[in-house]
């Protein structure tokens, strides 16, 4: 039987230098930053602010709103991170929404700044090689592995399914890994989608 | 001493901490500042070199040396690059300090360690001692986006010569900063006097103390005496919130003997507020850290008000004791603050008034932010929270060659 080792992403914010004050510098923008900086204004209101009741799905979202395109910013909080497992795609996606809705383009907003997020994952040096394992696991490890094993994973792999299902079923537990799969992300805390894993991993 | 910090966080963030450390055994790291003693810097560096050293990094903390000319020198770079006024750097103190940076040259060893962190302007131009296969990281505290140009043509050559330069916000880098600029906010200290647990006994004493009725609901700004604080909005914004609402503004700070606008503000404070027996002015020796804990603590809406601010760590100071806050919509106060959900961030003394109004009414919804609001700072401005951004920063500049 395969291991399952846990692992845990960590960044480090990093100012590209690029910042916005249109619509028309943010699309400008958005076509140039690279990929780790998309990334990061995308994930990260999963990877720091998931605990919390948020308006808006990512940073984009909240600049769009802020400066008054709310629809805009409806249409940016709406993208599914969970399908995405391609940021290439994801952008594409984000250039098509501005396309569609270029009212206000030249209008002068509050600056937006491109970070970009230096990745790091680290091996936490925890192993599974059953379920019971794996359970321990998953509720010893810090809301970085699961934000990694559950959403960094799908880009990692270019599929839309997380390690953890991934291994599930290669142990023959097709059915916990399909429950993990259906997990709305963006509906709960990192801490709840835990405890439900848990509870899943539970389930006789 | 990890051990008391690893309460604050989950076993797991613990875990991770250890690792990335793990990774960095061997590497020797200098932490230089200009003092041992007060201010944000220096508070951070008396509890990182120790946890850093429990990681298994070794860690040391030099301050450079300096006599009272060239503090001065200082303190005019900093007011320059902060607010630039009509003073100008003249030809004068570059000389004093080009011959202070020079002195300490010699007298800090910067030789033995892989990584050197320079802390704010003081000590900038150390990095002539770099050697081959150093990194030298320039930590800047202070917001240096708009600063008095020469004074930055003049620092700017040595920033440049670093490796990596790190800010709190984007918004404060400066352009014109070459090199990799990394953005970490800085953090508070839950073990700190300011921030630890307090008796509830002890928090009566302070009321009492000052005359503050326990019994009737606390509006609080903690804030120097200085025309950048807007306390005087803050009194206005009271007002407004008095026709409605009984409460009381406590206004807690302290200056400094030799800061002759802080006395001037704290007296304009005093006039404005009057004969009212409602508001509290009180000018505080500099280290009331447990007096002020107690304020916070005892505070039933706080307020930061500020028209240009560093970063405003006071604004997580009372985020960390569960207390919704109302800031400014300016740099460092909106990173801390979520509109709507850890408090509110304002424009303007009417909105200012109609959120303290708002909370005032609202026990419920006071309750829900001030979870919220420690939750976020204990995911994002705790010193744990710190220590792991330092560590990555430094790991990530060692892989990278």
């Amino acid at each position: 039987m395969t291991e399952f080792a846990f692992r845990s992403e960590l960044w480090t914010a990093q100012y590209t230098g690029i910042k916005a004050n249109t619509l028309a510098s943010f699309a400008r923008a958005l076509k140039e930053v690279d990929d780790d900086t998309i990334y990061y204004h995308l994930y990260r209101n999963l990877f720091e602010y998931h605990f919390l009741p948020t308006d808006y799905g990512n940073s984009f979202a909240y600049w769009l709103a802020e400066n008054g395109f709310s629809v805009l910013a409806e249409k940016f909080s709406a993208l599914d991170l969970l399908e995405c497992v391609c940021i290439a795609d994801m952008r594409e996606r984000m250039l098509d929404i501005l396309r569609s809705d270029i009212d206000g383009i030249e209008k002068i907003c509050k600056p937006f700044y491109f970070i970009r997020a230096v990745r790091r994952t680290i091996d936490l040096g925890i192993r599974a090689r059953n379920l019971e394992e794996f359970r321990e696991g998953v509720g010893k490890v810090g809301i970085h592995s699961l934000f990694y094993h559950l959403v960094t994973s799908r880009l990692y792999h270019g599929e839309p399914t997380n390690d953890f299902s991934r291994w599930l079923r290669e142990i023959g537990e097709e059915e916990k890994a399909e429950e993990i799969d259906k997990l709305d992300l963006m509906a709960y805390s990192l801490y709840e989608v835990r405890n439900r894993i848990l509870k899943i991993l539970s389930e006789s | 001493m990890l051990e008391e910090y690893a309460r604050f966080i989950d076993e797991g963030s613990l875990l991770e901490l250890q690792k990335v450390a793990e990774r960095l055994r061997g590497v020797k790291v200098l932490h230089v500042n200009s003092t041992k003693l007060g201010g944000g810097v220096a508070e951070i560096l008396y509890r990182m070199v120790p946890l850093m050293n429990e990681l298994g990094i070794e860690t040391r903390w030099e301050v450079i040396k300096g006599d009272l000319d060239f503090f001065k020198v200082t303190k005019k770079i900093h007011n320059l690059l902060h607010l630039p006024g009509e003073e100008k750097l003249n030809h004068e103190d570059v000389i004093t300090y080009m011959k202070y940076t020079y002195e300490n040259v010699s007298y800090i060893d910067t030789d033995p360690f892989d990584v050197i962190f320079i802390h704010d302007p003081q000590p900038l131009g150390l990095i002539v001692k770099k050697k081959r296969g150093q990194k030298w990281i320039w930590r800047c505290h202070i917001d240096v986006s708009t600063p008095d140009e020469d004074t930055w043509k003049f620092l700017e050559m040595f920033v440049n010569g670093y490796d990596a330069s790190i800010f709190h916000i984007p918004e404060f880098v400066r352009e014109g900063v070459r090199i990799p600029a990394f953005v970490i906010p800085p953090s508070i200290d839950p073990l700190h006097d300011k921030n630890r647990e307090l008796k509830e006994d002890y928090v009566h004493h302070v009321l009492n103390k000052f005359g503050i009725d326990p019994e009737k609901p606390i509006v609080l700004q903690v804030s120097r005496f200085d025309r950048l604080k807007d306390p005087i909005g803050v009194i206005e914004a009271y007002r407004i919130v008095r026709k409605r609402y009984e409460c009381q503004l406590v206004l807690a700070g302290s200056f400094a003997s030799d800061d002759p606008e802080g006395e001037e503000v704290y007296r304009e404070v005093l006039e404005v507020k009057g004969d009212d027996p409602d508001v509290f002015v009180l000018n505080l020796p500099p280290n009331s850290h447990m007096e002020i804990n107690a304020l916070q603590r005892a505070a039933t809406v706080v307020v930061q008000k500020s028209i240009r601010e560093g970063f405003g760590l006071v604004v997580s100071e009372a985020m960390w004791k569960g207390k919704p806050v109302i800031g400014s919509n300016i740099g460092g106060i909106r990173r801390q603050i979520i509109n709507g959900v850890t408090g509110y961030l304002i424009n303007s003394i009417e909105g200012t008034a109609f959120r303290i109004k708002q909370l005032l009414a609202d026990e419920k919804r006071r309750e829900e932010m001030g979870r919220n609001a420690h939750e976020r700072v204990k995911h994002s401005f705790l010193i744990t929270r710190h220590l792991k951004d330092y560590l990555l920063l430094v790991s990530s500049l060692i892989d990278g060659g």
